[in-house]
């Protein structure tokens, strides 16, 4: 009896090795209904602009043969924009344009610059073509200065970033840090997250570190965004969201938006001054 | 309000003291196993005289009265073990202590149960099961680890979290609404290897018994369950010993008189050994380059008590359980450390008064935290949470007739709460920067019961619990009503019906729906109202004869302040966590069905659980409808069987069917750009109701088989076991594939995605395991 058991033993953790646990399935999601999908930055000195596009059921198919496919598949167009602060009513025209630097696409825009207003509350107004709307309201947050940026090599010669901060420890802040390698095109940031000060305890001084990960020459572009709640809320809800897809110890949620208006539409409109410093290891 | 309520409690207490004076000849004493000295739990003691009968208390004690009678006839029996009868004169009060003496046939052939089915049809007590060490160490386990906790969710209304996982969801309740003690010290956090075991190293453990409804008074603080595990006493005949060694740990008990039939000793202690080979083979390639070391890991666990007679009437008890769970890694530049584990501590005194009247005293001390600490060069991270409780409590017995068992008592605990205490910054303290709350509350309760029989076929239990938290300068007050009754048809059928109001004052910070380390404890506060239940449940116990027990209830639950999460809570290093609480309500029912049998060579039981649970009424979470949680689970069917091949031999099986559990897919994408310095993300999931799809069922099948060795030196047995025989692949998890490609259209290159797929992984396929046991 031991015999055979001891043959059905070894037969079994061969069996066992040999195992796939993991395999394509197909299944039948809800019922899912399209949203309009808005993101609009207002960056002081940046053209007013805004991308508006159209969500679709996770598992279908999108045609992504070519970018004019792919922007035709996802672009909400002949919607009327217009942003409205202090007296101005600013009109974002339904025009294609595309910013090569950094990669970016827009389908509404307009010649005119965001000003430098730190005070004034502005106003988006979305007309769909169904005649549905969308509006908003934010502020610009003023810009936090990068106060400076160390760069410190330990044994074996690589070089971390220590990037510091000041902050105004009589409000509540929030903020946004990316810290892109040698390149800020086409380029996933080595380090991209928010923090807010009340972990502070006290102190003014707020520092970002990465780990010993760079090599002599490398080129650090360091960004900190100063944001607003409505941003951080939307932004983590977003990360929350594609981190926590499919992590068995996670849990989603849904997306944070400060759209209202009469469609059921998702996204962010928020104002910042991005301020970066670059920094070469040597 | 909270006077008129104090003073209805001390009416009851007064009615309760006119019992008092009704008073008859009683026989009282203990129950205790020949061969080791440990006291038994649910033996019958029947005086044949008086018609009557009752049960030794989780103390192993207790108390009968009755018309003064000469020459009664006494019996007591006790599953496994010979039966014991004498003949005494009952003209006055008596002591009778008695030491039942294991019956070797009957053990190797049956499960022992605290109660024999005559017990269960006539006793109040409904919607409990337990389990005893030697029924797991029979059921085939995961990698050979016997896991009482594990054995327990294969009875009717117990549900397991995720495959493997140790966690226990009981009537559609959350897994911090159940009390789960040890020696009658919380334990806080039940699992090693993030659930994958329970804390309960079953060779020290005595006896587990669940209640799931119908909770006696003097039971409160948790919603939907109690799980009382008790430990050994030690044997106080002669040394003995038992271990194990396993797949992934080994065990070893000892336990024997310090001085005989007066004070006993046990310990006994776990380890698992993989961080042992991991060292080794991180050391063997220390030198290599590019070398990425394996992660350390390992729990153990320590169990110790030691007893000791005091006189006739008095027993000391002092126990403690220790355990920890470790993980670190480092290199050069990097040193990570994550420990957690509970530590409780037991200081019991038992004294009888007189013939009619026990008290249990207890001090404990429950200790649980987790500790993550980071180094990298020049700076540092450390985040912990924790949660301490003191307790005292004391619990009278008093059986003026053979009518009454009245039980009453008091508790009263401090909890001190260290809520993700953070603190980072450099090492020459320039940079600091940290967080951390430290709430501390006071729980009270005060209790009173009454076990009361009108006649032979009818008995109630009626009790209140007044229960009381303070947290700073906000006080709660509860009345907790709890009633059972029990009416005998015949003596194989009884229909059994209980209400229980029970309130909740500390609540678990956990969002991820498995049992994690860094799930953290909370209490109400201002904000934070006590989580609240209302459970009726009604049912019958049918002895099918043959050895068969059918018993069969249904529930209803209604749940008042249930605690969620809003969407994307921040649960880490957040001071302001009461922001993120979203408050609601709920409610399950369901009904569960099980058909056991506990004599003859062949034993188990079949069970079936028809349940349903909902949440909603939070206003910040799908705007307050309501929905399923993770675990509501429809269908439940679980097939235990043991079988006693020869004296040598053992087969067992165990077969489970499960619904599948609910998960949060996403059911829409959109494309998101970011701001500059940012890739777009062709696939960000949206999500749309919670839990909105279920998986496909769940189910396995598990074989054992135990060989018996005897020797000279005691004995020992091979026990082999397969987990999951037709390697069924059941869903763990499900995650989201994306394969990208590159696109290309007036120089500007971006990378699109060209497929998304789901995948589905599952944990387990067939695992067999062997384990060596031995005892002398």
């Amino acid at each position: 009896m031991l015999k055979k058991l001891s043959i059905l033993l070894i037969g079994s953790i061969i069996g066992f090795s040999s195992c796939n646990l993991e395999k394509d399935v197909n299944v039948e999601l809800p019922p899912y209904e399209s949203q309009k999908i808005l993101e609009c930055y207002l960056e002081p000195g940046k053209p007013f602009r805004a991308l508006l596009t159209k969500s679709s059921p996770y598992f279908s198919e999108l045609d992504f043969s070519d970018l004019t496919r792919i922007l035709a598949s996802i672009l909400e167009d002949s919607a009327k924009v217009q942003i409205k602060f202090g007296n101005q009513t600013v009109v974002l025209t339904n025009t294609l344009s595309l910013d090569q630097i950094n990669e970016k696409v827009y389908n509404y825009s307009s010649t005119e610059l965001v000003p430098a207003d730190y005070t004034s509350e502005f106003e988006l107004e979305i007309i769909l073509q169904d005649g549905k709307t969308i509006t908003s309201r934010t502020k610009i947050s003023a810009p936090v200065a990068i106060d400076s940026v160390k760069i410190e090599f330990n044994q074996e010669r690589k070089a971390r970033a220590l990037t510091y901060i000041s902050d105004n420890s009589s409000t509540k802040d929030y903020y946004r840090r990316m810290l892109n390698l040698n390149s800020l095109k086409d380029s996933i940031p080595e380090q991209d997250f928010l923090a807010d000060d009340q972990i502070l305890q006290g102190s003014t001084k707020l520092v970002f570190g990465s780990g010993f990960q760079f090599e002599k020459n490398d080129t650090l572009y360091n960004t900190i965004l100063h944001i607003n709640k409505d941003y951080f809320d939307f932004l983590s809800s977003v990360k929350n969201a594609v981190s926590n897809n499919g992590n068995p110890f996670g849990q989603p949620g849904v997306i944070y938006s400060n759209l209202q208006g009469t469609t059921n539409a998702l996204g962010i409109f928020t104002g910042f001054l991005m301020v970066r410093d670059t920094s070469y290891v040597r | 309000m909270n006077h008129i309520r104090i003073g209805h409690f001390l009416a009851v207490i007064f009615i309760f003291c006119s019992y008092f004076l009704n008073a008859q000849v009683s026989l009282s004493g203990t129950v205790t196993d020949a061969a080791s000295g440990e006291t038994l739990i649910g033996t019958t003691i029947e005086v044949l005289d008086w018609s009557t009968g009752t049960l030794t208390n989780e103390y192993g004690f207790y108390t009968l009265s009755g018309p003064s009678v000469e020459n009664a006839t006494i019996i007591v029996s006790y599953i496994g073990y010979k039966t014991y009868s004498i003949k005494l004169n009952l003209s006055k009060n008596e002591r009778l202590d008695v030491k039942l003496n294991p019956d070797s046939e009957q053990l190797e052939e049956v499960v022992v149960t605290a109660n024999s089915y005559k017990d269960r049809i006539n006793s109040t007590e409904m919607s409990t099961t337990s389990v005893t060490p030697l029924e797991a160490k029979k059921i085939p386990a995961l990698l050979g680890e016997v896991d009482i906790i594990k054995t327990l969710q294969l009875k009717p209304g117990i549900s397991s979290g995720s495959e493997g996982n140790s966690g226990i969801f009981v009537r559609g309740g959350n897994q911090d609404q159940n009390l789960i003690v040890l020696d009658e010290a919380v334990v806080y956090n039940a699992s090693h290897l993030f659930g994958f075991f329970s804390v309960f190293n079953s060779d020290a453990i005595k006896d587990v018994k669940v209640y799931k409804g119908g909770f006696p008074s003097q039971y409160g603080g948790r919603l939907s369950s109690v799980i009382d595990v008790k430990l050994k006493e030690g044997n106080n005949q002669k040394f003995s010993g038992t271990g194990g060694i396993g797949l992934i740990s080994s065990r070893l008990t000892l336990e024997g008189p310090i001085q005989k039939e007066k004070s006993s000793f046990i310990v006994s202690g776990r380890r698992t050994y993989v961080d042992l080979i991991t060292n080794s083979i991180n050391s063997a390639n220390k030198n290599k380059e590019n070398y990425n070391q394996i992660p350390a890991y390992h729990f153990y666990d320590l169990n110790t008590k030691i007893n000791f007679e005091l006189g006739k009437k008095d027993r000391l008890f002092l126990s403690g359980y220790f355990g920890r769970d470790a993980f670190a890694f480092s290199n050069g530049n990097f040193d990570f450390n994550f420990y957690w584990g509970n530590a409780t501590g037991t200081a019991r005194w038992n004294h009888i008064f007189n013939d009619k009247l026990f008290s249990n005293t207890t001090f404990t001390y429950s200790d649980y935290k987790y500790n993550i600490n980071n180094k990298l060069t020049g700076f540092s991270f450390d985040l912990k949470s924790r949660i301490q409780d003191a307790n005292i409590k004391s619990d009278f017995y008093y059986s003026p007739n053979s009518q009454h068992l009245i039980r009453a008592g008091f508790s009263a605990t401090h909890h001190k709460f260290t809520v993700g205490r953070l603190q980072a910054g450099s090492d020459d303290g320039t940079i600091k920067f940290g967080s951390g709350l430290y709430p501390e509350g006071a729980e009270l309760g005060l209790y009173a019961m009454d076990d009361y029989s009108f006649d032979q076929n009818l008995k109630i239990n009626w009790g209140i619990r007044l229960s009381s938290f303070i947290h700073k300068d906000k006080t709660y007050f509860n009345f907790e009503p709890r009633a059972g009754a029990k009416y005998s048809l015949n003596e194989n059928l009884s229909l059994k019906a209980s209400y229980a109001k029970m309130v909740q004052y500390i609540h678990l910070i956990s969002n991820s729906g498995v049992t994690l380390p860094t799930d953290i404890w909370y209490p109400s506060t201002q904000n934070v109202a006590p989580e609240i239940s209302h459970q009726v449940a009604a049912g019958y116990n049918y002895i099918l004869g043959d050895g068969y027990l059918l018993g069969h209830e249904f529930y209803y639950k209604w749940l008042k302040n249930q605690i969620d999460f809003k969407d994307n809570a921040r649960l880490f290093a957040n001071n302001n966590i009461e922001e993120e609480f979203a408050f609601g309500d709920g409610y399950s029912y369901g009904t569960e069905i099980e058909l056991e049998k506990n004599t003859g060579k062949l034993t188990g039981w079949i069970g079936y659980t028809l349940a349903l649970v909902k949440r909603g009424n939070f206003p910040n979470i799908m705007s307050g409808r309501y929905f399923s949680p993770r675990y509501d689970r429809r269908h439940n069917l679980t097939v235990v069987a043991m079988y006693q091949l020869t004296k040598k031999w053992n087969l067992s099986a165990t077969f489970v069917y499960g619904s599948g559990d609910l998960t949060w897919l996403p059911i829409g994408k959109f494309s998101f750009q970011d701001v500059d310095g940012t890739q777009i993300n062709f696939i960000t999931p949206s999500y749309g109701d919670r839990n909105s799809f279920r998986m496909p069922s769940y189910n396995r099948l598990d074989v054992g088989f135990v060989r018996t060795f005897k020797h000279r030196w005691g004995e020992s047995d091979l026990t082999f076991s397969a987990y999951n025989v037709y390697n069924r692949r059941n869903v763990y998890f499900y995650y989201t594939d994306i394969e990208f490609k590159d696109v290309t259209q007036g120089g500007v290159t971006i990378k699109v995605p060209s497929k998304v797929a789901l995948k589905q992984v599952s944990l387990f396929p067939i695992i067999p395991s062997i384990t060596w046991n031995f005892k002398f």
